[in-house]
């Protein structure tokens, strides 16, 4: 259905790349079956069907007109027999028959899967339908962003320390993957691997081993190495508790119905 | 204001402390504030002797202070009766289940001797010299054991581990002349103007005794015996050490003088070892040797326990202090400049290095939050809350699920959850141009969402204390067994109970660290 969305990052032929992981590729390359083409989300004009207009009922012109008026933005299939005015079966045959013959298509729109959203075929949805480009079929890609937060992982282990600059241009280098990312989409990937706390975001001093960044650059450091467990390792108080996790801690009371003499999840933990 | 949870887990310390009947005075204490001891006989139904008795204990155990208000100035007012009310101290209560850190800190830098007179000070609340000196001689008169005592005190003084004990009862300036009359203890007082003082730090204040004082102990006096009996030092008293005495008299007062253990110094020290350890953990090792010798050089000098950043120092002052330690020997000047820009440090005009704790705190204090939202709502939670602290504004949904890379389906349920326990504070913002839109706003308010988690750490705390009872009752039989009786089953039970309490307690001694990140830090 979307000839964009076909596979585009493949890794390229030649011998081992320096410091990147032969398994991790494996991995790339079986993930990319889902990959998606991030930079190019252009419009491709398709030369209009010099026929089809003159082959186009009212009812299907009517409807044309009005789904191509909105542009990438597309229209939901109700809100399109509401404008068009157009008893439903009709509007129904006519856009049914707009899809067969190519003028119009159906995108799936992030906030509505369920919804028929219509868009002209000459359109690539915009990122407010697709939900961007870390989206595919109206789901976040989590698949493809994993790969990709291991690949940056392992490249900022690898530099010791990274500006997003660094890891972006490292990507491009090392041609592990085909098609060019934006430093704004790695900065993004680098950003949501700082959120899960498996680097850690710090000021270059401009000494020691942050001697070749500008002093005062965001920079990141590695805090898990690739493939080592996401469990946190440090022994916390709180979450180490079964109170610390518990949805009734506050119906809890000594000697009431929820108490911590008869709690199971204690019972649970204390069960040597 | 202490929360709901903090004061049941109070009472429950005082309880197996002390029993019932005390753990119903300070319940009522704790919960209705500063009353006189007629009213708390009213309030508890308990006989006035009784309370008189239980008042007595919490004050020798430094869980309640006595204070009253000084008259309004006019001759004519001291006709009146001066109104003794007593307030419990609530972080003296909960210092109580610390001991055992105490006398581990305790052990690590003084010889045993030394921890056999601190634990005695634990065990009893305050003992004036004279009474561990009978401790220790138990009968026997030996002038040897009243030199030990003496230059023991005198070491656990100038370790500052030990502490005079405040006045009897704490007189308080009317709050119209507020800040001239009550003493205020170092650096407190320049925080009048800007933040009003709970009535329980003015009671502290007018009852500390006077800074120069507070560590103060002559050991040149003879071993002499006084055959008077000394009176406890207890509610009664009305001790004024302001005064200044003359050495021949403080020498003479202080067989007499009580002692406790000073907590604040405990305190400066699990901080300065919170503060270290978080370094380690989050930069180097080299960062955690810089801020150790910063923290270690000018811990004389740091005035209170919640301190916003280091004394200032000069990078070579620095540089001898990690000298000192073994594992600073390798470090180079430039390893140690590295180090400190690593920390963060504020350099000032006259090229002093400074650290900001209280941005270690507040790190350390946030990794314990997250680390509970990883646990209770998920990974994709824990990266939306992460988002939202780095942040510290409100972020609407959908900018929040496309930089956290969390489904925009999922997202509104998390925040949901997330906002319904308290974790976080919505907005809602309408738009009715061009058509009606409702878009959602989040943040995390610290200022509500760290005494509510503070709150639930006390609850959770309660409830350790509770189980680690419940498991002893159940196997009491077991216990009050002879070793050789334990066979077979009986032994398993046994090894299962040993099991059980260990994981309790090491769990409630980590609790217990979190509470003082939360509280105290």
């Amino acid at each position: 259905m979307n000839s964009m969305r076909m596979m585009k990052a493949v890794v390229r032929g030649g011998g081992p790349l320096p410091g990147v992981d032969q398994f991790a590729l494996a991995r790339v390359v079986e993930g990319s079956r889902n990959l998606i083409c991030l930079p190019g989300m252009s419009k491709r004009k398709r030369p209009e069907l010099a026929a089809s207009g003159a082959a186009l009922t009212e009812h299907e012109k009517t409807l044309y007109s009005l789904i191509r008026s909105k542009q990438d933005m597309g229209i939901w299939s109700k809100d399109l027999k509401q404008e068009a005015k157009i008893p439903d079966n009709a509007a129904m045959k006519a856009l049914k028959s707009l899809i067969s013959k190519g003028l119009v298509k159906e995108v799936v729109n992030v906030h509505f899967k369920a919804r028929k959203h219509c868009m002209a075929a000459e359109f690539e949805p915009s990122a407010e339908i697709t939900g961007g480009p870390w989206y595919n079929q109206g789901s976040l890609d989590t698949e493809f962003i994993d790969i990709m937060k291991d690949q940056c992982l392992r490249l900022i282990c690898k530099l010791g320390v990274a500006t997003v600059d660094m890891v972006a241009d490292e990507i491009k280098r090392s041609r592990i993957l085909k098609a060019d990312y934006q430093v704004q989409q790695i900065g993004e990937i680098v950003k949501a691997l700082a959120l899960d706390n498996d680097i850690v975001e710090v000021k270059s001093t401009g000494i020691g081993e942050f001697a070749s960044i500008q002093p005062g650059k965001s920079c990141y450091k590695c805090l898990r190495l690739p493939g080592a467990s996401k469990e946190p390792s440090k022994v916390v108080a709180m979450a180490s508790v079964p109170c610390g996790v518990c949805p009734h801690l506050r119906e809890c009371t000594p000697g009431g119905i929820i108490s911590p003499t008869t709690c199971d999840y204690f019972t649970k933990w204390l069960d040597f | 204001m202490v929360s709901q949870n903090g004061i049941k887990y109070a009472v429950h310390i005082v309880s197996t402390n002390f029993g019932d009947l005390v753990a119903k005075v300070c319940e009522c204490l704790l919960r209705r504030g500063p009353l006189t001891y007629q009213n708390i006989a009213r309030s508890t139904e308990i006989s006035l002797p009784q309370v008189k008795n239980c008042l007595l204990l919490l004050i020798q155990h430094n869980c309640v202070q006595a204070f009253s208000l000084e008259p309004a100035g006019d001759a004519a007012d001291l006709s009146k009766p001066i109104n003794t009310k007593y307030i419990a101290l609530f972080d003296n209560i909960i210092h109580r289940t610390r001991f055992s850190k105490f006398i581990a800190v305790v052990s690590e830098e003084l010889d045993k001797e030394c921890v056999e007179l601190f634990q005695g000070l634990l065990q009893h609340g305050r003992l004036s010299l004279k009474k561990m000196i009978d401790r220790a001689k138990s009968g026997r008169d030996d002038c040897a054991v009243e030199d030990t005592i003496r230059g023991n005190l005198a070491k656990l003084l100038d370790s500052r581990f030990v502490e005079r004990c405040p006045a009897g009862e704490a007189v308080l300036s009317p709050p119209a002349e507020e800040g001239t009359g009550a003493r205020k203890r170092g650096a407190k007082s320049s925080k009048i103007v800007a933040k009003s003082i709970t009535i329980e730090e003015r009671i502290l204040d007018a009852a500390a005794p006077m800074e120069a004082k507070r560590f103060l102990f002559t050991t040149d006096a003879d071993c002499k015996k006084t055959s008077e009996n000394s009176s406890e030092v207890l509610g009664g008293e009305k001790r004024k050490y302001d005064s200044l005495e003359s050495e021949r008299e403080t020498s003479a007062d202080d067989s007499h003088v009580p002692w406790r253990v000073n907590f604040e110094e405990f305190l400066h020290r699990f901080r300065h070892k919170a503060c270290v350890e978080n370094v380690r953990e989050r930069l180097d090792g080299g960062a955690a040797i810089a801020l150790s010798a910063m923290l270690e050089a000018t811990r004389s000098m740091e005035k209170k326990v919640k301190s916003d950043k280091t004394v200032p120092l000069s990078i070579n002052t620095i540089y001898e202090e990690v000298m000192k330690k073994e594992a600073g020997r390798s470090m180079t000047l430039d390893h140690l400049r590295a180090s400190l820009a690593l920390l963060g440090c504020e350099r000032g005009s006259n090229d002093l290095y400074m650290i900001d704790l209280k941005a270690i705190i507040k790190h350390a204090q946030t990794e314990e939050v997250e680390a509970i939202v990883l646990k209770r709502y998920g990974r994709d939670a824990y990266r939306i809350f992460r988002l939202l602290m780095k942040t510290g504004r409100l972020q609407e949904t959908d900018k929040i699920s496309g930089t956290a890379f969390v489904d925009k389906k999922e997202t509104p349920k998390i925040l949901y959850h997330l906002w319904k326990d308290e974790f976080l504070h919505m907005e809602k913002v309408i738009v009715t141009t061009p058509r009606q839109l409702q878009f959602l706003l989040w943040k995390v308010n610290r200022s509500t969402l760290w005494p509510h988690l503070l709150d639930e750490m006390y609850h959770t705390a309660l409830n350790l204390c509770q189980r680690v009872a419940y498991e002893l009752e159940q196997e009491n039989e077991i216990l009050n067994l002879p070793p050789h009786k334990r066979v077979g089953p009986l032994e398993e039970r046994f090894t299962r109970l040993r099991n059980v309490r260990m994981l309790l307690d090491a769990s409630l001694m980590r609790l217990d660290d979190a509470l003082m990140l939360f509280h105290d830090f």
